[in-house]
């Protein structure tokens, strides 16, 4: 069983269509990079698949290990298993970073008929993944995404997907402006999720983060729909010719 | 117009006032010309007095039953001035050196001369200055707390305001806080109703904080569903004296509470920071107004509501920077958030600049909880009504983290916390 399956998906916004009819599959294990020009979709795709509030599914089905995905809320995605890392993280002055991380990993826990996390594992483990992530402890204390810059907060959207290990892991643009450093530690956090049991869609413009996550597949969403899918040869092509040459042959 | 003065309030007048004699006597008579302030005063259009105009209130008959406030506030050793519906219970016997503390109605002519004149002084064309005539005229009790050039008083000084302990009592009670130079001192109202009985009161606080002096003021206005309070503070600065108001309104029928502020000296500061939660059928007011009317003087002022239910909160802030008055700082910002289609909220800025090298800026924001924020929390694994907890806690804690003692700031945390806990099952409760 495929760990998410996207038959025929269309979204609306506003009255206007935007996504117009996406089949994906992911199975367990493989790593999909979903590459298109701005505006085509990528993060309406995101949103869709995060049950965001005014994004209205026409047409199609998902499926997420084995639910119907469009019958969850968002927050029951979140505990069977799905992370959205988003192209920009809200800044939420006044709620604690340390707090949020805490609840998070208590209502992933509660739905797995697990008990509360007790604070002395929990400070070790996410002390532990701040130093990998190279952040200072002083972002634990501050308010979420308050004030950080957009490399930060990028960081914190992989340390919380570090803490949580979703089953799918859905990454808006999560190299977008980072530097090299960054990149590289956001690279090797994806790196670290990667294994059997899950899947990751790492949506991107560039085939830089592609170049530290190598990608099982390729997909180039355009206007709505994937116009092409292939192996990370793909990428590469896309790098060197742009997106032209694709479309044309694609069309 | 003015609402004429009601009957039960004209025959409610004393025959012997706190305020010096000549004092009280224009005051009551300028209090029966200009009655209550009604609707159509610019200034009463979002609040109005009609639940006091119809609430036979009468004075306090003398101290009720031994009440004590409903909850203990986390302060270390505390000096408590209690006042039962308004009767001041008198001062307590272990008061630190460097303070004086004194029920108004024993000081002398001079003390009670001051504590009925305030700086800037109350005018009679100003429909709000009708309440603070009122209490002129009206006042018996009160305390005056003086403390000395270069003291440092470590204990908070509490002020108990527990009203609604006998039926449907107005009172018009009046302090005088008086830092000599150099002095500190924290003065701290904890304000709560005590019984089930509506109440009324009109309470006046006049402040002179002498140079480089520094006068923190947290005014608690915690449960009470039937208080109605109209809470004047008036405070002058002299030179490089500070004063950090902190404004917490949480319970309450109808609260209007206004600061007057007078920056008269240079290098003086002033902080504002309110929060204000009505919710149930609640109106929270308050009015500031400060006056930089010193060169080099500064003024940060900072509010939030949140309104919910048919709740409605009101903020207006007026600064004025006068002529001479050069290189002044003056910030203010009132954000507010509104959690239901029939609360409501005003904020209104209000900046009047005479001088020309002055750095201002002020901006008020009125909106709905942020859909992003709610999905992204969401998207965590966070249950929506405790997304929503969350981020209502968090946009009050902003300005709960600005209050200086820790164990204070913590206590209302949770209270506030609680208070957003039981919103769901609120209904028509108030606080
Ligand atoms: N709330 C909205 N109302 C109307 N149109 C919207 C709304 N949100 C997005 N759109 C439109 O949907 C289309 C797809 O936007 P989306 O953000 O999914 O693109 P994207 O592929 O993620 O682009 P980028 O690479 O710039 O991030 C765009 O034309 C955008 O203007
Ligand atoms: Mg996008």
């Amino acid at each position: 069983m495929a760990l998410l399956e996207i038959k025929n998906l269309h979204a609306v916004i506003d009255g206007k269509e935007i996504l117009k009819g996406i089949n994906l599959t992911i199975n367990a294990g493989e790593v999909h990079a979903i590459m298109g020009p701005n505006g085509s979709g990528k993060s309406t795709l995101c949103h869709v698949l995060g049950g965001r509030d005014g994004y209205e599914v026409t047409e199609g089905t998902i499926t997420f290990d084995g639910h119907d995905l469009l019958e969850m809320e968002t927050e029951e995605r979140a505990v069977a298993g799905m992370l959205l890392g988003f192209q920009h993280p809200v800044e939420i002055p006044g709620v604690k970073n340390i707090y949020l991380l805490k609840e998070a990993l208590n209502a992933k826990r509660e739905a797995q008929g697990l008990d509360e996390v007790d604070t002395f594992t929990f400070m070790k483990q996410v002390r532990e993944l701040v130093a990998s992530m190279d952040m200072d402890d002083a972002f634990l204390h501050r308010g979420v995404n308050a004030g950080f810059s957009g490399g930060e907060k990028k960081r914190n959207e992989i340390l919380q997907m570090l803490l949580l290990e979703p089953k799918l892991a859905l990454l808006d643009e999560t190299d977008s402006g980072l530097d090299i450093d960054a990149l590289k530690v956001v690279s090797e956090g994806i790196n670290r999720m990667r294994g059997e049991e899950r899947g990751i869609i790492l949506v991107t413009h560039y085939q830089r983060l592609l170049n530290y996550v190598e990608p099982d597949f390729v997909h180039v969403l355009y206007k709505g729909k994937i116009i092409k899918s292939g192996d990370k040869s793909l990428a590469h092509r896309l790098e060197a010719e742009g997106y032209q040459e694709i479309l044309e042959e694609a069309s | 117009m003015r609402k004429e003065l009601p009957d039960w309030l004209k025959t409610a007048m004393p025959e012997t006032a706190a305020a010096p004699k000549a004092i009280a006597r224009t005051a009551r008579e300028q209090a029966e010309t200009l009655g209550l302030p009604g609707l159509r005063d610019e200034e009463w259009r979002w609040t109005n007095l009609r639940a006091i105009q119809r609430g036979e209130f009468t004075a306090p008959t003398g101290v009720g039953a031994d009440i004590e406030p409903s909850v203990r506030l986390p302060l270390d050793n505390p000096l408590r001035l209690r006042f039962i519906d308004g009767v001041f219970e008198g001062v307590p016997n272990d008061v630190p050196e460097g303070l004086t503390l004194t029920a108004l109605p024993d000081a002398d002519e001079d003390t009670r001369q001051a504590a009925f004149s305030p700086t800037p002084a109350p005018s009679v064309e100003n429909p709000n200055d009708a309440l603070v005539t009122l209490n002129t005229a009206m006042a018996r009790e009160g305390v005056v707390i003086d403390v000395a050039a270069n003291a440092v008083i470590d204990r908070p000084i509490v002020v108990e305001w527990l009203d609604g302990a006998t039926e449907s009592v107005m009172s018009h009670p009046r302090v005088l806080v008086r830092l000599g130079q150099s002095s500190s001192a924290t003065l701290i109202e904890h304000i709560e109703t005590v019984g089930e009985q509506p109440s009324w009161r009109n309470s006046v606080i006049v402040s002179t904080i002498a140079a480089n002096a520094v006068l923190t003021h947290i005014a608690l206005g915690l449960d009470g569903a039937r208080r109605l309070a109209t809470e004047r503070t008036f405070v002058s600065l002299e030179r490089d004296a500070r004063y950090h108001s902190h404004n917490v309104q949480l319970g309450g029928q109808m609260i209007r509470r206004e600061y007057d502020i007078h920056v008269g000296g240079s290098g003086a500061h002033v902080d504002l920071i309110g929060l204000m939660m009505p919710r149930g059928k609640q109106v929270l007011d308050t009015h500031t107004r400060i006056t930089h009317a010193a060169a080099d003087t500064t003024s940060n002022e900072h509010y939030r509501t949140i309104a919910d239910d048919a709740g409605r909160g009101i903020f207006k802030g007026r600064i004025l920077i006068e002529e001479d008055a050069q290189r002044i700082q003056a910030y203010q910002s009132s954000n507010n958030l509104i959690l239901s289609d029939n609360a409501e909220i005003d904020a209104k800025p209000e900046l009047e600049i005479y001088a020309d090298d002055v750095s201002c800026s002020h901006g008020a924001t009125i909106g709905r909880l942020d859909e992003e924020a709610l999905f992204y929390l969401r998207s965590r694994g966070l249950q929506l009504d405790e997304a929503r907890g969350l981020l209502i806690a968090g946009f009050a804690q902003e300005v709960i983290d600005e209050i200086p003692l820790v164990e204070l700031r913590d206590w209302l945390t949770e209270r506030v916390e609680q208070r957003l806990g039981d919103r769901d099952t609120a209904g028509n409760e108030t606080a």
